[in-house]
């Protein structure tokens, strides 16, 4: 069953303004449920926006965006942003409790739980400031996991990471994934890193419409050091070498 | 052929630089000890200007006014009545300055609202708000308390204001998109977010708002620091005076030094646990 589906789905930001810009042409797509579906393409195309409009910090301009829960009520998202977004003052089990619906006994243990899943059972009573950039995405993807979304949305996450954490990383949330298998919908800029973490890759192009729609038939777990996820990769990587030359007509953004 | 090159004496390390200092001269360059030498230059200017000028009292006369109207049972009921007026005034303010001033941060509309008011306090100095509060409450508690409310309530809005304005955008999102309700919010991302502001505000309040209660204590007639040290001044005894102020602005020091430095270190324990 499809967990968010949108439809002609259109931004402008600036409406009625001089300054009014299209980001987002015409998005049509579904996910189903249980899927991790990355959504590829060049910096500044609108994937950030398109996130904001799923989760609701942004309004859509027109089109229909639609998300079903499993319990039947309002959907419950989880959040990774690309910069942890940690309260400074607050410990990371503290956290971690801040965006749950109840602070129940329950709960703070769900909390643990993902805080060892990730490895930072040690650092529960510690302040964000103490831990390292790693550390805090971290938490912040734990605490996203830890509110047993219905969807989760990642902007990005590793992406101010250096390369050898952000590795450990992908392989951690792959763990993660594999075991609750939430529905996830992951931006990056990175080919290569969606291929290696996705069942799906959505590729915009700049002026906001969908440029393909990937599906990646690899089995998991996915290593980076895996020669056919290496040739995958290079695949998809050639397929969207065309697009380059498509952006530059200048027709095709008010196309 | 090898050229010898002269040995260059490496440059120090911290530690040895550190192990290298003496002692005494660790101890001179503390910042305690810029403390003491204000102290002791501001008591010996101090000694100096009442030894060339008749009408300044010195130190011994300040200290012996005091303890005179300590034998006399004059301080604590009026220094009692002061705390109460200051303390409750002040309170005021801050329960006062904090509501309006987030309302100010977060709403487009409170902002445009309060500015003006909130500027025109800014500019009323106490003395103004002292002749209006005793001709219009008389010789009361009222007075001082309506003063030190008015002189400091516009301190702690704009502070408050500016804080909750600062708020991270980023973490506003955050809330938002995990649907948090807004009690949490207000109590765990906007308080503690303007903490350093509000204590900001509560220390300008205290600073500026003892004007305000001596000074409506100074022309009104319930007693009171204000009242007591008018009352020596009226009599021409400069050591009375003194003592009464020293006694205050002594109080006032300490406050600031030994509560509010503590609690707003404790407020930020997360800032100094951060390396
Ligand atoms: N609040 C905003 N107002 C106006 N323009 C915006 C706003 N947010 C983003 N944009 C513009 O929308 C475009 C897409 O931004 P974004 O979604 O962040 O791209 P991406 O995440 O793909 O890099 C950019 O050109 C950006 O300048
Ligand atoms: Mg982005």
């Amino acid at each position: 069953m499809a967990v968010l589906t949108i439809k002609n789905l259109a931004k402008t930001f600036n409406v009625g303004t001089p300054r009014a810009s299209r980001v987002l042409d015409d998005i049509s797509f579904d996910v189903r449920g249980g899927t991790f579906v990355s959504i590829v393409g060049p910096s500044g195309c609108g994937k950030s926006t398109l996130l904001n409009i799923i989760s609701g910090v942004e309004e859509h301009t027109s089109g229909d965006i639609s998300l079903t829960s499993d319990s039947g009520g309002p959907a419950r998202m989880g959040y990774v942003f690309q910069d942890p977004r940690l309260l400074p003052w607050r410990s990371v089990m503290k956290n971690m409790m801040y965006v749950q619906n109840d602070r129940s006994e329950a709960t703070a243990g769900r909390c643990r739980k993902y805080l060892e899943m990730v490895g930072l059972t040690k650092n529960a009573d510690f302040f964000p400031g103490q831990l390292s950039g790693g550390m805090q995405q971290r938490v912040g993807i734990a605490r996203a996991f830890a509110v047993e979304p219905d969807l989760l949305l990642m902007d990005e996450p590793f992406s101010h990471l250096d390369a050898i954490t952000a590795r450990g990383l992908r392989a951690q949330l792959q763990d993660i994934w594999a075991q609750s298998k939430k529905t996830v919908v992951f931006v990056t800029h990175d080919v290569v890193e969606a291929v290696e973490l996705s069942d799906r890759i959505i590729v915009l192009q700049p002026g906001g419409r969908i440029y393909e729609d990937i599906t990646i038939d690899l089995p998991r777990p996915r290593r980076q050091t895996d020669p056919t996820v290496a040739t995958l990769q290079a695949e998809v990587l050639g397929r969207l070498e065309a697009m380059k030359t498509l952006s530059r007509t200048p027709s095709s953004a008010a196309a | 052929m090898s050229t010898t090159t002269a040995p260059v004496k490496a440059r120090r390390s911290t530690t040895e630089k550190q192990q290298e200092t003496p002692e005494w001269r660790k101890r001179l360059t503390s910042d305690s000890a810029a403390r003491v030498a204000a102290l002791l230059s501001f008591f010996l200017f101090w000694v100096l200007m009442s030894a060339l000028f008749a009408r300044v009292p010195g130190p011994v006369e300040v200290v012996q006014r005091l303890v005179d109207e300590f034998s006399r049972g004059e301080v604590f009921g009026n220094f009692g009545s002061t705390l109460y007026r200051f303390g409750v005034g002040v309170a005021l303010a801050t329960v006062v300055g904090i509501a309006v001033g987030v309302i100010m941060g977060l709403s487009q509309l409170g902002r445009a609202f309060f500015e003006s008011p909130v500027l025109v306090g800014l500019s009323i100095p106490a003395i103004i708000w002292s002749f209006l509060t005793v001709m219009w409450f008389g010789f009361g508690d009222l007075s001082p308390i309506v003063t030190t409310f008015l002189t400091s309530v516009p301190f702690v809005i704009v502070n408050v204001a500016q804080g909750v304005r600062g708020v991270s955008r980023d973490l506003r999102d955050m809330s938002t998109t995990y649907k948090v309700p807004l009690s949490r919010r207000v109590k765990d991302l906007v308080l503690p977010a303007v903490t350093g502001y509000v204590a900001a505000g509560i220390r300008f309040a205290i600073i500026i708002g003892w004007n305000g209660v001596l000074l409506a204590e100074w022309f009104g007639g319930g007693g009171g620091v204000g009242y007591r040290a008018r009352w020596w001044y009226d009599a021409n005894r400069f050591g009375g005076f003194a003592a009464w102020v020293v006694l205050f602005v002594g109080f006032i020091v300490l406050l600031d030094r030994f509560v509010l430095d503590r609690v707003i270190q404790r407020a930020f324990r997360w800032r100094d646990a951060s390396a």
